[in-house]
């Protein structure tokens, strides 16, 4: 059995361990009730963009558009990988990683944008396919900063000709459940939505401009979006992770206490045997 | 009851959402008025000021990229940006004037010329719309 102070050092420091866990669980949780009303708060630009452009393009004058029509050729395709920049959250970057090297076994000609520290990483060792990275831009999140990413996409996207870009992203579902998504960024495709107004508008400077603007605008909205679900997903699974790190620490200081107590026990065991068998000897 | 609802949508809020008088919008093919029985209309909107009347008080924003749809008498803005009057920073706007300035001299990349244009016209309807 290991010694008193040796198990005392060791529960000490399983202490300190429980406490930061607990800590950064108290962050996560109070970081995913922001990342939670962003996304809400993103929700009516992003429908009202996107019921927009279902109604222009209903009329049917898209069709060409290069940002809408679906290309058929044999481009290259691109995936946009989104993990989080720090680590200490399950296995939320791993199954991204994962995804991202099942769809690259597929489309080994595919380029990879990586946003997120952790997926960089990753790729920048293991991969060629690595056209444009962007690190740090979960920590001060700006709707500015998505437009920057999105621009840069979208000139990648027309620049290169590219037949078709994806983004592999963690859906945000739930605190302890996210889904890995992968979703078409371009060319784009509304969603379905009910709310398709029948009325003829007249479009002002013309329909190609206002498609060819709220295509890009649509873009903008998307990675935002995108952004968004990631960082709520990334703040959740953190909070799942430190939850039960917090759990595995507080079993573990149990069971060693418990052995401290043998261990202490068992030596006032041994105390009193000696100190009972020498007063024997001295009384015979 | 012959208002206009009017709804500004920014990517992370609705920022206005009430019924006023009659409204001035800054298009790109110059400023426009909607009253009630508009005309169904979609527009994009160019940097400048945004007037709300109602009662003859008027509000006024500056107003940054978005665009407007008008229909059955309820007028929807989406717009990156949208500032009240007295929420105008003045030093800060001037600062980022002069920023753009510089950048417009030294730049010849295509982009950063874009960007630097965009956020000079930005500060120059800021400042204007402060010191009226």
């Amino acid at each position: 059995m290991a010694n008193l102070k040796e198990i005392k050092t060791r529960i000490e420091s399983v202490k300190n361990t429980k406490q930061i866990t607990n800590a950064m669980k108290m962050v996560a949780a109070s970081k995913l009730r922001k990342a939670q009303e962003n996304i809400i708060n993103a929700r009516p630009y992003a429908n009202h963009i996107n019921d927009m452009l279902r109604t222009l393009k209903n009329k049917n004058t898209s069709a060409d558009h290069p940002l809408l029509a679906e290309v058929t050729g044999k481009g290259k395709t691109a995936y946009v990988v989104v993990t989080s920049d720090r680590g200490l959250c399950g296995s939320f970057n791993t199954h991204i990683i994962k995804k991202a090297i099942a769809q690259l076994k597929e489309d080994a000609n595919a380029d990879l944008i990586c946003i997120g520290r952790k997926g960089y990483d990753y790729f920048r060792k293991h991969s060629t396919n690595v056209t444009e990275h962007y690190v740090n831009l979960f920590n001060d999140m700006d709707f500015s900063v998505s437009v920057d990413v999105a621009e840069k996409i979208l000139s990648l996207f027309i620049d290169e000709n590219y037949d078709k870009i994806s983004v592999i992203f963690n859906e945000f579902k739930s605190a302890i459940q996210q889904d890995i998504v992968v979703k078409q960024l371009l060319p784009i495709v509304p969603i379905e939505s009910d709310e398709i107004s029948k009325l003829d508008y007249i479009y002002e400077p013309d329909e190609d401009t206002i498609i060819d603007e709220l295509g890009k605008k649509y873009v903008h909205v998307d990675i935002w979006r995108i952004m968004l679900e990631s960082s709520a997903a990334e703040q959740g699974a953190r909070m799942t992770a430190m939850d039960s790190a917090t759990e595995n620490a507080a079993e573990l200081i149990a069971k060693l206490t418990l052995n401290y107590n043998r261990a202490r026990q068992a030596a006032i065991t041994t105390e009193i045997i000696e100190i009972s068998s020498g007063a024997e000897a001295i009384q015979q | 009851m012959d208002n206009i609802h009017i709804t500004v949508i920014q990517p992370t809020q609705i920022r206005i959402d009430k019924e006023y008088d009659h409204i001035i919008v800054p298009g790109v093919d110059g400023d426009f008025g909607i009253s009630f029985d508009h005309t169904p209309f979609i527009t994009k909107i160019r940097t400048g000021v945004l007037q709300l009347f109602q009662n003859e008080i008027n509000e006024e924003y500056a107003i940054h990229d978005g665009f407007v749809t008008v229909e059955n008498n309820v007028v929807k803005i989406v717009c990156d940006t949208i500032e009240r009057k007295d929420e105008i920073d003045s030093a800060r706007a001037k600062a980022s004037k002069e920023r753009a300035e510089n950048r417009l001299k030294s730049s010849e990349d295509n982009v950063n010329f874009r960007r630097a244009e965009a956020s000079l016209k930005k500060a120059l309807v800021r400042l204007e719309l402060n010191s009226k």
